[in-house]
């Protein structure tokens, strides 16, 4: 994966995890939260920024399979051809040389 | 910093380094420091931002940091006001009024958000500065970026990273200072004793800071903005835009001061290229309006000096809207156009939620009751005369006059109150959580939940005050099996 998908991935997520931090630590304390029942030890600090990177980290997955479904039919079908220059045209890989992984 | 007079033979070829870049390959720009009336304006902007938020954490305000997030504690404080999570329509409030405001700065003058005030501009603003006086100008730095690692470059390199991250920590500090007590805060980096978290989010926040700021730049205006994507659709014909006056500039083409250059045929633009290096975001405003443009008045200023040194008219690049350049407007023309429906709506709208905003905020009732019913104690007594249910009754003293409280039930017949002795004292900017047992004789009682009524009264405690109290009304249901 290339530096510029991985960016697509984790930055538009970190906004959504922004947002969605403040909308829900607004609604709830994290002192009423529980977790298998048990209420949770750590600091609201701690269970702020944990949940911050767990939202991210849930908004990041959503990016990661929107970027997988991008790739066209042409892409998956005709992947394999290890010569970038037999692929169909609009192949976003056509040009680059690089192999399907 | 007079770098535009300086150049009078600017060299048109940028030095080609071309990074891979986060998004794409990527020219690396060197904006040429300019200065004039839209430069100074730019950093007035910085300085009055910058005043305020590396400011505001160590004003005190009755005994306490006047403006404070406090995460931990779950309350705002700004000033004399207290924040709390149920106080959520307010910032919901100031979310709608930055958004209009931000609707209504953009359909009458474009991007002044993004040229004056965004973060981004405002940061880079410094690091350039920075990188300027330890670097130098736009070609000595472009002439040092090519010299090979020697003595010098790395030492001048590593001062000016040193300087970046120097200030980027203390973004970062300053940050975290808002949403935790700054003064303990920064004690405990002084001594080392931070706690994890703040010092994790220190150095998050200073790295962003430094990434953006020092690396990034006009990529996080072109591929990370959202704002930069949609600012479009805020703007029509009448907008206050940068804009190339093509009739007046084209053809455009260098040629001797002391030429006359219309007996040539050419235009006023001595096509020098200063608006291209002055451009943070290293496009070339003579082919219109881009959506990389940030508004920024760089490129008017770098032009308006080679138009004054060329002794023409300034304001060959300009402010200006796409109506006037077509029909030759003079100013007064543009600013009438400005009371069009777009604008009126989008005033309006602003107004109002502002206005209602403020009657809201200047009503608030200062104390906030919530019941909560105890689930678990609800079933005791079974078989005896009387049932009792408890109650938690969370009170908030929202604004900072310590208050007397006393709570009352009604609503079935011959019911008691038990809790600690009252009037409870409360005091400013806090909360309580007040048990209450409630009793009644289950004779005469039919089984099955029953509305009440708890009342709480709250007078301000100063001796001699002459506020009536205030009293709040919140209901509850009794259970009974």
């Amino acid at each position: 994966m290339d530096g510029r998908k991985l960016i697509q991935i984790l930055w538009p997520a970190f906004v959504i995890a922004g947002a969605a931090e403040a909308v829900f630590f607004t609604v709830f304390d994290p002192r009423d939260l529980r977790l298998y029942g048990e209420p949770l030890e750590a600091s609201r600090t701690a269970i702020y920024s944990v949940g911050f990177f767990a939202l991210w980290l849930v908004a990041a997955a959503s990016s990661a399979l929107t970027i997988f479904f991008q790739r066209t039919a042409a892409e998956i079908n005709r992947c394999p051809i290890p010569d970038a220059r037999d692929r169909p045209v609009g192949c976003p890989r056509r040009a680059d040389g690089g192999t399907c992984s | 910093m007079n770098d535009v007079n300086k150049a009078a033979v600017p060299s048109r070829k940028p030095v080609e380094v071309a990074e891979q870049a986060l998004y794409e390959i990527r020219k690396k720009i060197y904006p040429r420091a300019v200065t004039g009336k839209f430069a100074s304006l730019r950093w007035l902007f910085v300085w009055l931002t910058q005043i305020v938020f590396y400011g505001f954490p160590w004003l005190v305000w009755n005994d306490r940091q006047a403006v404070l997030f406090d995460l931990a504690a779950r309350k705002f404080y700004i000033f004399g006001l207290v924040f709390w999570p149920q106080d959520i329509v307010y910032l919901t409030a100031l979310l709608i009024i930055s958004a209009y405001s931000l609707f209504l700065f953009t359909a009458v003058a474009g991007r002044v958000w993004c040229g004056y005030a965004c973060p981004q501009t405002v940061y880079t603003e410094m690091f350039l500065w920075i990188e300027h006086r330890v670097e130098g100008d736009r070609t000595a730095r472009m002439r040092l970026d090519k010299e090979a690692n020697g003595t010098r470059k790395i030492r001048l390199k590593l001062t000016k990273h040193a300087l970046w991250i120097a200030l980027a920590l203390w973004t970062g500090f300053t940050f975290v200072g808002y949403f935790t007590p700054i003064k303990p805060l920064f004690q405990d980096v002084v001594n080392f004793s931070a706690g994890g978290w703040a010092t994790f989010w220190i150095l998050f926040y200073g790295f962003a800071t430094y990434g953006n700021a020092g690396w990034m730049r006009e990529q996080v205006c072109k591929y990370m903005c959202p704002y930069a994507r949609f600012q479009g659709v805020m703007f029509d014909p009448d907008t206050l835009i940068i804009t190339y006056d093509t009739q007046r500039g084209e053809p455009r083409g260098s040629r001797n001061r002391s030429a006359d250059y219309r007996a040539k045929g050419l235009g006023d633009c001595v096509d020098c290229g200063i608006c291209v290096q002055v451009c943070p975001t290293g496009i070339d405003i003579r082919d219109g309006l881009q959506y990389e443009c940030i508004g920024c008045g760089a490129c008017i200023d770098g032009c308006n000096q080679v138009m004054a040194k060329m002794g023409y008219p300034k304001g060959l690049i300009r402010y200006s809207t796409e109506n006037a350049l077509r029909t030759q407007m003079n100013s007064q023309q543009i600013a009438r156009r400005a009371a069009r429906p777009r604008i009126l709506v989008y005033s309006g709208i602003l107004m109002a939620v502002v206005v209602i905003a403020m009657v809201t905020l200047y009503h608030r009732i200062p104390v906030k009751v919530d019941v909560i019913r105890d689930r678990a104690n609800t079933l005791r007594g079974m078989d005896e005369p009387v049932v009792e249910n408890v109650y938690r009754l969370q009170i908030m003293n929202t604004d900072e006059l310590p208050r007397q409280i006393t709570i009352r039930v009604s609503g079935l017949e011959g019911m008691t109150i038990e809790s600690e002795a009252q009037p409870l004292e409360i005091r400013g900017a806090t909360n309580r959580v007040v048990p209450v047992r409630v009793k009644v004789q289950r004779a005469g009682v039919e089984p099955g939940s029953h509305r009440i009524d708890f009342t709480v009264e709250a007078r301000e405690s100063a001796p001699g005050s002459q506020a009536e109290p205030i009293v709040i009304h919140e209901k509850a249901s009794f259970v009974l099996h």
